[in-house]
């Protein structure tokens, strides 16, 4: 570790990664505080204020894109050129091919929100790029899969390690999907308006394909990824079973595919798409626990770090909600189950504890252990990690609470009979049902939202640091080279 | 135990391979409680597979075993295999919901309105069916609690019924729609008359306003000049058939009258009214809702204010 941080800046090409990483938590910090906006919005609807650019239609997928793609994507783009290069020993492909990576991938986030502010979108939920971005992003990502594959063939030793497979399965999989969810017919070719080429329940159905595997995918495999490096790296434990890492990857990588449809319950959709979709949700159950497992066994045996290094908190933590949301997955794939938690929070609380719990945490944790080794220098300070630490826990505990609360009370409202056999309450009582525990997830968001403002004033001071010493290391050379 | 469970870790080989200086994997075996319960969740996804829809074959797909659903259409039994549409139909037919509101809706059918009115078993299935039917129909005009909107609505929950306060009345109302319409006067009348107009209107429930006012607002209310008279009648009580307002009995749901506390702002509400006329639609519901719902919302509705 020490000598390969010694010739790090020569052998890797870091200044990528630093790109991607600062920009991960600038698009975290934007994401996030637009997202405590919009549960505000929910709880307090006259904040937004009339203004159409920020009405919660427009807002939430401001949120869902920045959260996902812009620090989400920033994250894995960064450490899946630093897991790569590390154990590949071999300096990424293309400094040009990543660096158009960066760019395109950044200019395709921010032309999204800007877009879906002026009322620009497919309307399909996590796709709502129109065509001309849809385009971009296709380019940008031929040209990530291109030089991750070419950086993987550069490697030193024949065998490939587990984090690239899942990084790359991430990377296959998010073409594949990107490109048939958004096969679309444009207006004009000067227009922003585009149909989709499919329609009615075929439409739906492919939307869903995509939205649930841009969770597996995307926001699992690609983490997995993240977890496979940073978790031993961070223990100093070798994983715990080789043999796990194989069978529940690919068990996981074939189960996924089959599971969108459950989003489908009750609808259009033939009953037969809707029993696959629950079954092998089910059956996904255990295949997802396998890198849990492998995780949390990874981790065991250096549990007294636990008192010492809150990096390892975040990700014994991170693991913890992975488990418990690909338990209530599963769960809520039921059709039973669904027709009680479908169309009400629960869902939205069984997205944040996946999405702030395992894939914020987990991308916490190692930007906490990668960005001090991108700038060659230590974490400016351990203490803001550990009110980092809290502050994130202490808010998710607060959202996904209220959002069980919300969720199952309305769906048990929405459900409820009089002694008559009349619905008991009115679709208005349900709602207005929402608003305590609307207001107690926006209490949660902040706590959130000031976690990761912690995080970004220990992460500039810590860059700060490594600039200055490097400055202060260059000053010594210069000075000995004068005197020589 | 856990020092037992160190020492046969340590006992496991690692792979050999080793990535970034000292990334190492154990060559564990899958745990087995894993293993144990992924068959599991396999034979739990087969059967479920044998019971229900599940297997796309050609244009067709395997439908599942032992899970008919028996439902009747027109008398008529019918089975189909496990689908939802079927689940449904039997729901509505045979669920303990349904039934105990099939049974109250055929006794609310056969009677008529003083019938229902006089038996408090029945009002109470009123009152039951209703609470959604308003509250989801008719609360985002009306309000929840009937009150309606002044200027906008009518508010359902006084004495005062513009077309018609008898259950027959409201049922006529809830099952063709309303069309609420004055002419605006903003042509006819110069400010000056308007100001007369809506004296003489005010001067009908009792209002002081001064009397050479009155007067020559009268003349038109009551003449050709203005025609009011048409639709509000020469007492200006009001027409059922035209659902034109009673001005006599101060009770207000376009001006807003009682919202002013000087009598230079109640004049300016009803001038304001006779300047711009009134436009205002109620639905027909006709379609939306069956007979019997309309039957049940319009004896709420007749229970909600002074019903006549």
């Amino acid at each position: 570790m020490a000598q390969a941080a010694v010739t790090g800046t020569e052998q890797y090409n870091y200044a990528v990664i630093r790109k991607f990483a600062v920009m991960a938590l600038v698009w975290g910090v934007l994401g996030m505080s637009a997202g405590l906006y919009a549960a505000l919005e929910l709880a307090y609807p006259l904040l937004n204020m009339g203004i159409a650019e920020i009405t919660f239609g427009r807002l939430r997928p401001v949120h869902t894109t920045l959260v996902i793609f812009g620090f989400g994507g920033s994250a894995l783009f960064a450490t899946s050129y630093y897991v790569v290069q590390r154990t590949c020993q071999a300096r990424l492909y293309s400094d040009m091919l990543a660096t158009f990576t960066f760019w395109g991938w950044q200019v395709a986030v921010a032309l999204g929100v800007v877009s879906y502010m002026l009322g620009y979108t497919q309307s399909k939920e996590y796709a709502e790029f129109e065509w001309p971005i849809d385009l971009l992003i296709t380019v940008v990502w031929v040209a990530y899969f291109w030089v991750y594959v070419q950086t993987l063939k550069r490697r030193s030793q024949p065998h490939i390690y587990v984090a690239n497979w899942f990084y790359m399965s991430f990377i296959l999989a998010t073409a594949i999907l990107h490109i048939f969810n958004n096969i679309s017919v444009p207006v004009g070719l000067f227009t922003l308006k585009s149909y989709s080429m499919y329609s009615g329940v075929q439409d739906a159905m492919t939307q869903w394909w995509y939205g649930h595997n841009a969770v597996g995918f995307f926001l699992t495999a690609a983490f997995l990824g993240m977890m496979y490096y940073f978790v031993p790296k961070q223990a100093g434990r070798p994983v715990y079973s080789y043999r796990l890492s194989i069978v529940h990857f690919w068990a996981l990588a074939f189960l996924y595919m089959w599971v969108g449809a459950h989003h489908l319950h009750w609808t259009a959709l033939p009953d037969w798409t809707s029993t696959l979709a629950a079954t092998f949700s089910i059956m996904l159950l255990l295949p997802s626990w396998g890198g849990m497992i492998n995780g949390i066994m990874t981790l065991s045996g250096a549990w007294n770090k636990l008192r010492t290094d809150p990096i390892m908190l975040f990700m014994i933590t991170s693991l913890s909600f992975y488990g418990m949301s690909t338990f209530e997955g599963p769960l809520m794939s039921l059709k039973s189950v669904n027709a009680l938690s479908h169309y009400t929070d629960w869902t939205i609380g069984h997205v944040h504890s996946g999405a702030l719990g395992w894939v914020a945490m987990i991308s916490f944790g190692s930007f906490y252990h990668m960005i001090p080794r991108l700038y060659d220098t230590k974490l400016y300070s351990q203490r803001l990690v550990y009110v980092h630490f809290f502050l994130a826990t202490i808010g998710i505990v607060l959202y996904i609470t209220a959002m069980w609360v919300a969720g199952i009370g309305q769906g048990l409202l929405l459900r409820a009979f009089d002694d008559f056999g009349s619905l008991a309450y009115t679709f208005i009582e349900t709602v207005s049902f929402l608003h305590k525990p609307y207001v107690v997830r926006a209490l949660g968001g902040a706590f959130f939202v000031s976690g990761i403002l912690v995080m970004a004033y220990n992460v500039a001071m810590t860059i700060r640091l490594g600039k200055r010493e490097a400055a202060v290391i260059e000053a010594k050379l210069a000075a000995k080279l004068a005197r020589a | 135990m856990s020092e037992a469970k160190t020492k046969q870790q340590g006992a496991v080989q690692t792979t050999g391979h080793a990535w970034d200086g000292d990334i190492q994997e154990f060559n564990n075996p899958l745990p087995r409680w894993w293993l144990w319960g992924f068959y599991a969740s396999v034979v739990f996804a087969v059967l479920y597979w044998v019971v229900y829809p599940a297997w796309p074959i050609g244009k067709g797909y395997t439908t599942g075993l032992f899970n008919n659903i028996t439902y009747t259409v027109n008398g008529e039994e019918r089975s189909r295999h496990w689908n939802t549409r079927s689940l449904l139909i039997k729901d509505m037919q045979e669920g303990d919901e349904a039934l105990k509101t099939k049974e109250y809706m055929q006794k609310v059918a056969a009677a008529d309105y003083q019938q229902i009115l006089a038996d408090p078993d029945m009002m109470a299935f009123v009152r039951s069916v209703t609470k959604g039917l308003f509250g989801d129909n008719c609360a985002a005009c009306h309000g929840s609690g009937g009150a309606g909107v002044m200027g906008l609505f009518p508010n359902l929950a006084d004495d005062d019924w513009l077309w018609g306060g008898s259950v027959e009345d409201i049922q006529a109302t809830l099952t063709h729609g309303r069309v609420g319409y004055m002419p605006g006067f903003a042509r006819t009348f110069n400010d000056e008359q308007l100001d007369d107009v809506a004296s003489f209107v005010l001067s009908l429930s009792g209002h002081d306003v001064p009397a050479d006012k009155v007067a020559r607002g009268k003349q038109l209310f009551t003449g050709e000049g203005g025609g009011c008279y048409y639709c509000h009648t020469a007492a200006g009580t009001g027409l059922k058939s035209q659902g034109s307002a009673n001005l006599t009995d101060n009770i207000w749901t376009i001006a807003d009258v009682q919202g002013q506390t000087e009598i230079a702002g109640k004049v300016d509400a009803v001038k304001n009214v006779i300047r711009n006329g009134v436009n205002r639609v109620m639905p027909t519901w006709q379609g939306r809702l069956d007979e019997n719902q309309i039957k049940l919302l319009s004896v709420y509705v007749h229970e909600l204010g002074g019903g006549q």
